[in-house]
């Protein structure tokens, strides 16, 4: 008995081997077809270190890809790693595999969980082209990975603007006569401040009067404590617009926002306004986005028109699509046009280079804390 | 600084925040320290709640009713504290390895699940609604009384039945049969057999409530506290909560008192990352709840060791 199951189970082993092995050779086919064409089409896989779904950060790499890909420009494959402690040993594995398999012309991969696994294969496979959002940990190391970041401060600036013109209408619901708006950040890490440090440079240059209350969750999943937050915000200090900057965890400040029904919820990365139920959506004012997507279809932009980046970091801002704001929906119907008219003023300031905003990344004089501190009510 | 920590303090706001952050690790405490009486480390209780957190969250929205929710969500406890009993009892692995699968299921077999149920991924987003969450109750008379109000009235229906539960897990242990076994099994299993106690039967039953219990603390999770399921959601309670079994010297009551702490702790760091000044101490305040751990632990061990010491003393003189 146990010799006819061992023969099956190997002959289950080869069927799928067998199986495997011509799913890939499909896959390779259409590859070569278009490579007629002047354009290049780039074969691209997409490393996410995490669950796509999380309907921002590697939903919005995605859907850059899949719209490079519609557009005939790229072919694209995406494994999810998964993104919990157990799943890390994975990722360089994972890393190996596809940069050993010499099937794509890139790689791409992000967040800061990632660089340590990136610098190791990425010297081992010195041809092989690597591309990494949302992390500068070890730019120029290596010359052929290329380091995508966002001025999440040029971001923060506009919501910095827009929060602080709008604690002072008092005559929209909600917002009550105290200039406080709150900050719920996942970690005091130099990303999240670079967030706050734009947010409150803006609040400054808008109205010096408003305190920023500013707190940590430590954690980018732990809706509940960044509840209790908010809501310490709302009823102690009387934040009546809170921005949260915490993946997950922000959420958690939108229910604390809906929940009293004394203060909005300004959401980050994606439309956030777009996701939530529907009870937390209609406090959500507005979102700054980080555009994962534009940025991947900006670097084959560049790619097609000759000019590479390999070993540098590229730093995307409100000029090539990289960060912005929502401006349609809640922000639309429910901010008055003076606080809609500071906002457009101040994105195109930014825009322009006539307001450079600081950035926390690689600042060791601590000039966002340092503000932070001074700001708090 | 500590004015402003005063004003914060000694509000309501901060004795209500306690009883809502204490009531999901009480239940899972309540479940360890059901498990530990009949001997059997429930270390899985993280992961349970997880999983019924995600089913519990997923029924209350298909059938649009929050009891039927909470319903699936102990069932689904109940079910998973039977199957690591398997495993363990008749099986024979060791119940820990049990209790880290159940908790690897909890982090990446959830996001699977939500995936093949409702094809969403990372969190159940916008399927949450107002009318499907745990409703809260407003106790007449009492909501009127300052300081008392907020410890007694309008919390969640599962607030008040995870405080109940202290009672009737002490009933359940002391005052029942069941109970007897249960201990007697935890205590010395052969001695229980040698006198015709089924060990597995009274094992299989005590996980079985262990499991229920977490499902209760995940139900709590996604219905009230959260609105909606993302993953990861549980944070750690599950673990905190064997934590609070153990410092609660594995009975109810104990383990009810250490779960205040914890949630006393809890929502002090909460408050004080706030204060001007602190929050590039961000990291240490984090800190508190551990800290409060640590000194609980060792005012503990220093009065059992001095009534040791009496005891031994007294027992000299004799």
């Amino acid at each position: 008995m146990k010799k006819y199951i061992a023969i099956v189970l190997c002959l289950l082993m080869v069927l799928s081997i067998v199986a495997c092995k011509k799913t890939e050779t499909k896959t390779e086919e259409p590859k070569t077809e278009p490579a007629a064409e002047t354009k290049k089409v780039y074969n691209v896989v997409h490393l996410v270190n995490g669950n796509l779904g999380d309907k921002s950060f590697f939903d919005s790499a995605e859907s850059g890809l899949k719209a490079l890909e519609e557009a005939g420009r790229i072919k694209h494959k995406t494994i999810e790693m998964g993104g919990t402690d157990e799943d890390q040993p994975k990722w360089l594995e994972t890393l190996y595999e596809v940069a050993g398999s010499g099937e794509y012309d890139l790689i791409v991969c992000g967040t800061y969980q990632m660089p340590d696994y990136l610098k190791e294969v990425a010297t081992k496979y010195p041809d092989q082209k690597f591309a990494i959002y949302d992390d500068s940990t070890y730019v120029g190391e290596n010359k052929n990975v290329v380091n995508i970041t966002y001025r999440q401060n040029d971001m923060g600036y506009l919501i910095g603007v827009f929060a602080a013109s709008m604690t002072s209408q008092t005559s929209v619901a909600n917002i009550n006569d105290k200039k406080v708006v709150g900050f719920v950040g996942g970690v005091d890490s130099p990303v999240i401040n670079d967030f706050l440090y734009g947010f409150l440079k803006g609040i400054q240059d808008t109205d010096p009067e408003v305190k920023v209350d500013t707190r940590y969750v430590n954690s980018y999943v732990d809706t509940a404590t960044a509840k209790e937050m908010a809501l310490s915000m709302i009823n102690d200090n009387g934040a009546d617009l809170i921005w949260g900057v915490a993946g997950l965890s922000g959420n958690g400040a939108a229910e604390a926002a809906a929940e009293t029904g004394k203060a909005w919820f300004i959401g980050v990365d994606s439309d956030q306004e777009l996701t939530l139920p529907a009870d937390q959506r209609a406090v959500c004012l507005t979102s700054g986005l980080k555009n994962v997507g534009n940025s991947l279809v900006w670097l084959i932009d560049e790619l097609d028109a000759g000019r590479e980046h390999w070993g540098t970091e590229v730093n995307l801002g409100l000029n090539e699509g990289g960060v912005g704001i929502v401006t349609d929906k809640n922000f639309a119907a429910i901010a008055p046009q003076a606080v809609q008219d500071a906002v457009k003023a101040a994105q195109e300031a930014v825009a322009s280079g006539k307001i450079t905003v600081p950035s926390a990344i690689g600042d060791t004089s601590k000039g966002a804390e340092a503000l932070r501190d001074s700001m708090m009510p | 600084m500590f004015s402003q920590l005063m004003s914060m303090v000694l509000t309501e706001d901060f004795l209500f925040s306690i009883i809502r952050i204490t009531a999901p690790i009480l239940f899972a405490a309540l479940g360890a320290v059901v498990a530990e009486k009949a001997g059997v480390t429930n270390i899985g209780l993280e992961g349970t709640m997880m999983i019924s957190a995600l089913l519990g969250m997923l029924v209350s929205y298909w059938t649009q009713s929050w009891v039927l929710g909470v319903l699936m969500a102990v069932l689904v406890g109940i079910l998973l504290g039977l199957m690591m009993g398997f495993f363990n009892l008749k099986l024979k692995t060791d119940i820990i390895l049990a209790g880290i699968a159940v908790n690897m299921l909890g982090g990446g077999g959830t996001i699977f699940l939500l995936n093949m149920l409702v094809h969403m991924k990372g969190n159940t987003g916008s399927l949450s609604s107002a009318n499907i969450l745990i409703p809260t109750i407003n106790i007449p008379l009492i909501d009127r009384i300052p300081v008392l109000r907020s410890l007694l009235s309008g919390h969640s229906v599962l607030t008040y039945v995870a405080f109940l539960s202290v009672l009737l897990v002490w009933i359940l242990l002391y005052r029942t049969s069941l109970g007897l076994n249960i201990r007697a099994v935890g205590e010395n299993a052969n001695a229980a057999s040698s006198v015709g106690v089924s060990v597995n039967k009274i094992r299989y039953i005590a996980i079985g409530i262990s499991g229920a219990f977490a499902g209760l603390g995940g139900a709590f999770m996604s219905m009230y506290y959260s609105q909606g399921w993302n993953s990861g959601m549980v944070a750690g309670r599950g673990f905190i909560a064997l934590a609070a079994q153990a410092m609660g010297r594995g009975e109810p009551v104990g383990a009810m008192l250490s779960s205040l702490l914890f949630g006393l702790a809890q929502a002090l760091k909460n408050k004080v990352t706030g204060l001007t000044g602190l929050a590039s101490y961000n990291y240490l305040v984090a800190s508190i709840p551990y800290i409060v751990t640590i000194v609980g632990l060792v005012i503990y061990a220093a009065s059992t060791i001095r009534r040791a010491k009496r005891h031994r003393k007294a027992s000299e003189e004799k």
